[in-house]
């Protein structure tokens, strides 16, 4: 009977948020943006699905994910524009070798913790950034980035417009449903105590640092699978992509939409994205309005948008608590 | 001659470059409980820690055994795994998780231990709170979740430290019924408690730590018999 329940719970939220995903595309305009934005937002919301998945569960704030978006996009960028303009393939050998790196990156950085495991993965982050722009610019496109990819097509149809968002759409749905599934499993569980009292679970004989590696993998491959469709969708692969700004503001993604919940930060990508197309449209200093928003969300709505029915609850029964109060005094 | 159950010799520890742990040894056989008194800061925290291989302090010599294994050349969760469980002073209570998620959480992976229905019996009051957040339950709730989420797992040696700590003689009493409980169902325990004679009273043998070495190794009934010793080592 539980079970049902929570089926039919599971399901309901998927239908909702597939009812979301696939109509963004025509309220987008509605709200003054652009219908291809939609696209770019579903892209981004799987890559700060399985940022959450790291930090939101685990409490490891990378300032690295940046590296496994950059790489996902050059790998099957350079695939579709030297070899085959199959996606599936291109996306495939993608998220592989990112798997490979994250899993590497993964077994080295998470033996520390806080800002020393933020700063490796920085670190390193950095050094794809460089070896991008310099070494391997022969194959990268160095700072012009890799131009002139051929538009994707699966089995035979070409992705570009309505077919590539509606592509991209069930990646997104996909993406939203493992999550949760792994947010809600035992394995969820677990993540989430490291992220409270990990010395607590080592002397429970659970070996902490396995389950942190594989958290630091899945969020990798999130990315890698976002940095893919980035740059089938784009057809361009820029060197930013690389760049630790779009670490960081993956974390003001995620910060306004509120970490840990899954939906907030898809949420958050949504809404920086939608920001920075309406407010470039308005006045180049754009970024510093950001800025401001980042801040007020920081310091008034630490929760990101995902708190705030609950904060406005709050406030609204501790109007109510001096009522009560004033009458019980009146009482006595 | 047969091996002992239990035996950490010669531990030598440091927290950075304080020297905490001069030497410190004692043994155990299967089915005793051993009470580990001293002091403030004479180091009972730091040999629980040190057996459990925790990654602080840092144990640079001495050697532990459980059953014929060496569990100094094991990691804290692999030590763990073989049946060395230690519930801190601080208890750590994983927050967000309700009484039974604590539970669950702590079987997630073998070696299980007992089963949940069984810790129930042992804890009623945990059973009626099953449902209820962990780390909204009253210190001594949380006391008996914290040791009950250790008895969820295959524990062969139970490493308390200060389970009476904050709270009041009713729940003391009730967390010593189960300490008796467990030692007449089998199981190993080393005690650290500031509330010496509670311990004494309930041990079948008593070491006394004074800066990091053993001083007294032997009957707790000596210990509450002796004003001297009391006095001398405990300050009672």
């Amino acid at each position: 009977m539980k079970k049902q329940s929570l089926f039919a719970r599971d399901s309901i939220y998927m239908l909702i948020a597939a009812i979301v995903i696939f109509s963004l595309r025509w309220t987008l305009p509605l709200l003054g943006g652009y219908s291809e934005l939609a696209t770019r937002m579903l892209i981004f919301s799987i890559l700060v699905l399985g940022f959450d998945i790291l930090v939101g569960l685990t409490g490891y704030l990378s300032f690295g994910h940046a590296a496994f978006w950059g790489i996902g996009a050059y790998i099957c960028g350079y695939i579709l524009l030297h070899f085959t303009q199959n996606i599936l393939v291109a996306m495939i050998l993608g998220v592989l070798i990112v798997s490979i790196i994250a899993f590497l990156l993964g077994i080295i950085t998470l033996r520390r913790h806080g800002i020393y495991f933020a700063i490796l993965t920085l670190a390193f982050a950095e050094m794809f950034y460089y070896l991008a722009l310099a070494p391997l610019q022969k194959w990268t496109g160095g700072d012009n980035g890799l131009t002139g990819i051929k538009t994707p097509q699966l089995f035979g149809l070409e992705l570009s417009g309505l077919a590539m968002y509606i592509f991209v759409g069930i990646w997104t749905l996909i993406a939203l449903y493992t999550a949760r599934r792994i947010k809600n499993s035992p394995y969820g569980l677990m993540l989430r105590a490291i992220k409270s009292n990990e010395e607590r679970l080592t002397f429970t004989g659970i070996n902490v640092f396995r389950y942190k590696v594989m958290a630091f993998l899945i969020s990798g491959i999130f990315a890698g699978l976002a940095g893919t469709l980035f740059a089938a969708y784009e057809t361009y692969v820029p060197t930013e992509s690389l760049h630790w700004t779009l670490s960081g503001e993956i974390v003001i993604m995620s910060v306004i939409g509120g970490f840990g919940t899954l939906i907030g930060p898809m949420m958050g990508a949504a809404i920086v994205l939608y920001l920075e197309n309406v407010l470039s449209a308005i006045t180049d200093q754009w970024n510093l309005i950001l800025g401001v928003i980042f801040m007020s969300f920081v310091i008034f709505l630490p929760g990101g948008v995902m708190s705030l029915s609950k904060q406005l609850r709050r406030l609204f029964s501790r109007d109510q608590v001096p009522a009560n109060r004033t009458e019980s005094q009146g009482g006595d | 001659m047969s091996q002992p159950y239990f035996k950490c010799s010669d531990m030598h520890a440091y927290y950075g470059e304080s020297y905490i742990l001069r030497g410190v040894g004692f043994k155990l056989e299967q089915n005793e409980l051993l009470a580990l008194l001293g002091r403030n800061g004479a180091g009972k925290t730091t040999t629980l820690r040190s057996i459990a291989r925790a990654q602080h302090p840092n144990l640079r010599q001495g050697e532990v055994w459980l059953n014929g294994e060496a569990i100094h050349k094991l990691p804290a969760h692999k030590a763990a795994q073989r049946g060395i469980s230690l519930v801190p002073e601080e208890r750590k209570i994983i927050p967000g998780l309700t009484v039974e998620e604590n539970l669950i959480l702590a079987q997630i992976a073998p070696p299980r231990g007992w089963p949940i229905d069984r810790i129930y019996e042992l804890f009623p009051r945990l059973q009626e709170r099953k449902h209820q957040i962990g780390t909204t339950l009253s210190g001594g709730e949380q006391q008996m979740l914290a040791v009950a989420r250790a008895l969820a797992r295959d524990v062969a040696l139970l490493l308390l430290d200060e389970p009476y700590e904050g709270l009041a003689p009713l729940i003391v009493k009730d967390i010593e019924r189960v300490l008796i409980t467990l030692k007449e169902e089998g199981m190993t325990i080393v005690l650290v408690e500031q509330n010496a004679i509670g311990a004494l009273k309930i041990a079948d043998r008593c070491v006394i730590l004074e800066m990091g070495e053993v001083v007294f190794d032997g009957d707790p009934k000596d210990v509450l018999d002796s004003e001297e010793l009391r006095r001398e080592y405990l300050a009672l």
